[in-house]
């Protein structure tokens, strides 16, 4: 039965603009990173650019492999938080934006049952998007011709984005509690954007490795000096933020009033 | 044909009331609903009629009192028993961007239905030409087929529908009648049905109960509704309040109504329409309409819910 449930979670994606929108958006990055990165190639074309020169040089990208997977990861801190929130937002918000909840709660099947095959189903499609933002991020610094690349620099990368990816996929069930409590997108999003704005000024101060949204920055670097070995504080932090959001929507579903 | 069991209560409830604040949405409501019987659910909007659906289901919690779905008390974490319960709450809703026939293999799917079942459901509620279609480029009607489908797809034993006549045409809710009716008479299926409009569910019900203010304030075989009809005579002329005075006056008649169409009606008196038609047209005024007809259900059922005229 579980598997079934699974199934139908993942039978609900069919058709959904979401999907290729997601894609589009994990492709965008390596491209910037890329264009970051041919523009650092050549100062001089890069001064000719203006601002986008000027932006290149700021953040100190240079034209190599390990400054590019670096690039990627960053990208990771920020938009790859909001691209999996964004996820989670609407494979949770959708049943009640589209008013489906209600048939959910009265059938043979344990509520958290849903949550915890939702939870499944965002982080199935959040792998695929990563997957394919390594495989993508190959071909773009190959396009732009990169000096620096290995294997073992390629797999460090891949695992350093895929554990990034994994730390923001334990904040997910925060924000679908969120979703569940205010019935829809538009809570959840606001929930998200407001953590993630606090979670990159923590980032900066002594305590961003106490708060879950500011890991995943600190982790790739994007709030301050990149951490590169999680703390166990840190580790415990975003393992209590995701059994508190589990626990919170699973209650939610079978105690609160469920009223559309 | 199986045979209505009332001791063998399908829907049992105790005081079951749901407060949200200081409203009382529903306020202490008793039912018991036996195998086989087509309940109707009558109130107006906002009686509380979708709140206490909303209790059976599971989908909010009792303020106060017990609900009981085919023996077993509805609590938190109860899953198991809506394998045996199809439903219908409120509007009909379904995933937009999946076709009818994908939103009910994931109703399948969930109710461990048997592969078959969304063709022998599609063809029963009349959505063949639409099986293809996106649910969410269906007609409101057909939205409400889907939704009929999806509650009727694991052949329950208990069928809860709230206003499942929701934007269907004439000819759809005779068609559906026709099916409830056959699935409580062949097949001992409970239906409890919800509607704000009673002639709607007149021809469908064996009992009503009607809620007001989250009370239930009537409850009975719907034959002993048709008997409390009551007949009157309907007296259309140039000036009512004239011919009410008249009336009282030269001919002692006390209980007259007054139609918001402008028309008098007469409970007592039947008996002498001759006198009644004299004094009208001996005192000039235009008598155009003077006949005798019944209350019809939806006056009843306005009466009670203190919606009389």
């Amino acid at each position: 039965m579980v598997g079934q449930i699974f199934l139908t979670e993942l039978l609900k994606l069919r058709r959904t603009k979401i999907t290729w929108v997601s894609l589009i958006a994990i492709a965008i990055m390596p491209m910037v990173g890329g264009l970051f990165t041919w523009i650092a190639k050549d100062p001089a074309r890069a001064a000719d650019l203006g601002l986008m020169g000027q932006k290149a040089q700021f953040i100190g990208v240079t034209a190599d492999w390990p400054s590019f997977f670096l690039l990627i990861l960053q990208t990771m801190g920020v938009a790859g938080m909001i691209l999996v929130s964004v996820i989670a937002v609407y494979v949770f918000g959708r049943e009640y934006t589209e008013q489906t909840a209600k048939n959910l709660l009265a059938l043979p099947v344990g509520r958290h049952w849903f949550v915890i095959a939702k939870l499944g189903v965002v982080a199935l499609w959040f792998a695929v998007l990563v997957g394919f933002l390594i495989a993508w991020s190959l071909v773009v610094g190959w396009l732009v011709g990169m000096p620096g690349f290995s294997l073992d620099l390629a797999v460090t990368a891949s695992a350093d984005l895929f554990l990034a990816a994994s730390v923001g996929w334990l904040l997910v069930p925060a924000v679908a509690w969120v979703s569940a409590v205010g019935r829809g997108y538009m809570a959840p999003l606001v929930f998200t954007f407001f953590m993630l704005l606090v979670g990159n000024v923590l980032g900066a101060t002594g305590w961003g490795k106490w708060f879950p949204w500011s890991i995943v920055p600190l982790y790739s670097g994007v709030a301050g000096p990149r951490v590169e070995t999680l703390a166990p504080g840190s580790i415990g932090v975003l393992v209590a933020a995701f059994v508190a959001g589990t626990l919170g929507i699973i209650w939610q579903l079978r105690h609160a009033d469920n009223v559309q | 044909m199986v045979p209505n069991n009332p001791d063998d209560p399908i829907i049992e409830t105790r005081g079951l009331a749901k407060h949200f604040g200081d409203v009382r949405a529903v306020d202490g409501i008793d039912l018991t609903i036996g195998r086989g019987e087509i309940y109707g659910f009558l109130g107006r909007n906002g009686a509380g009629k979708t709140t206490t659906i909303r209790m059976l289901l599971g989908l909010i919690r009792p303020t106060a009192g017990q609900v009981a779905i085919l023996g077993t008390p509805i609590q938190p974490g109860q899953q198991s028993i809506f394998a045996r319960v199809g439903f219908l709450v409120e509007t009909a809703t379904a995933y937009p961007n999946l076709t009818v026939t994908e939103n009910l293999d994931i109703q399948r799917r969930l109710t461990s239905a048997p592969g078959g079942a969304v063709a022998e459901i599609i063809t029963q509620l009349g959505l063949g030409q639409y099986q293809d279609r996106r649910a969410g480029t269906l007609s409101l009607g057909n939205k409400q087929r889907l939704s009929l489908a999806r509650a009727m797809i694991h052949k329950p034993d208990l069928l809860i529908l709230d206003e499942p006549a929701n934007g269907l045409d004439p000819a759809g809710i005779v068609e559906i009648r026709l099916l409830l009716r056959h699935l409580a008479d062949d097949n001992g299926v409970t239906v409890f049905v919800s509607s704000h409009i009673l002639p709607e569910v007149a021809n469908l019900v064996d009992r009503i109960g009607i809620v007001h203010a989250g009370k239930l304030v009537e409850e009975m075989p719907i034959a002993d509704l048709h008997a409390k009809s009551r007949s009157f005579l309907e007296i259309v002329v140039s000036d009512p309040d004239r011919a009410a005075a008249l009336l009282g006056d030269r001919l002692g008649m006390e209980t007259i109504e007054r139609h918001p169409n402008g028309a008098l009606r007469l409970f007592d008196g039947l008996d002498r329409t001759p006198e009644i038609a004299k004094v009208l047209v001996d005192a000039g005024l235009d008598l155009s309409r003077l006949a005798t007809d019944e209350e019809d259900l939806e006056a009843y059922f306005l009466k009670l819910t203190e919606g009389a005229y």
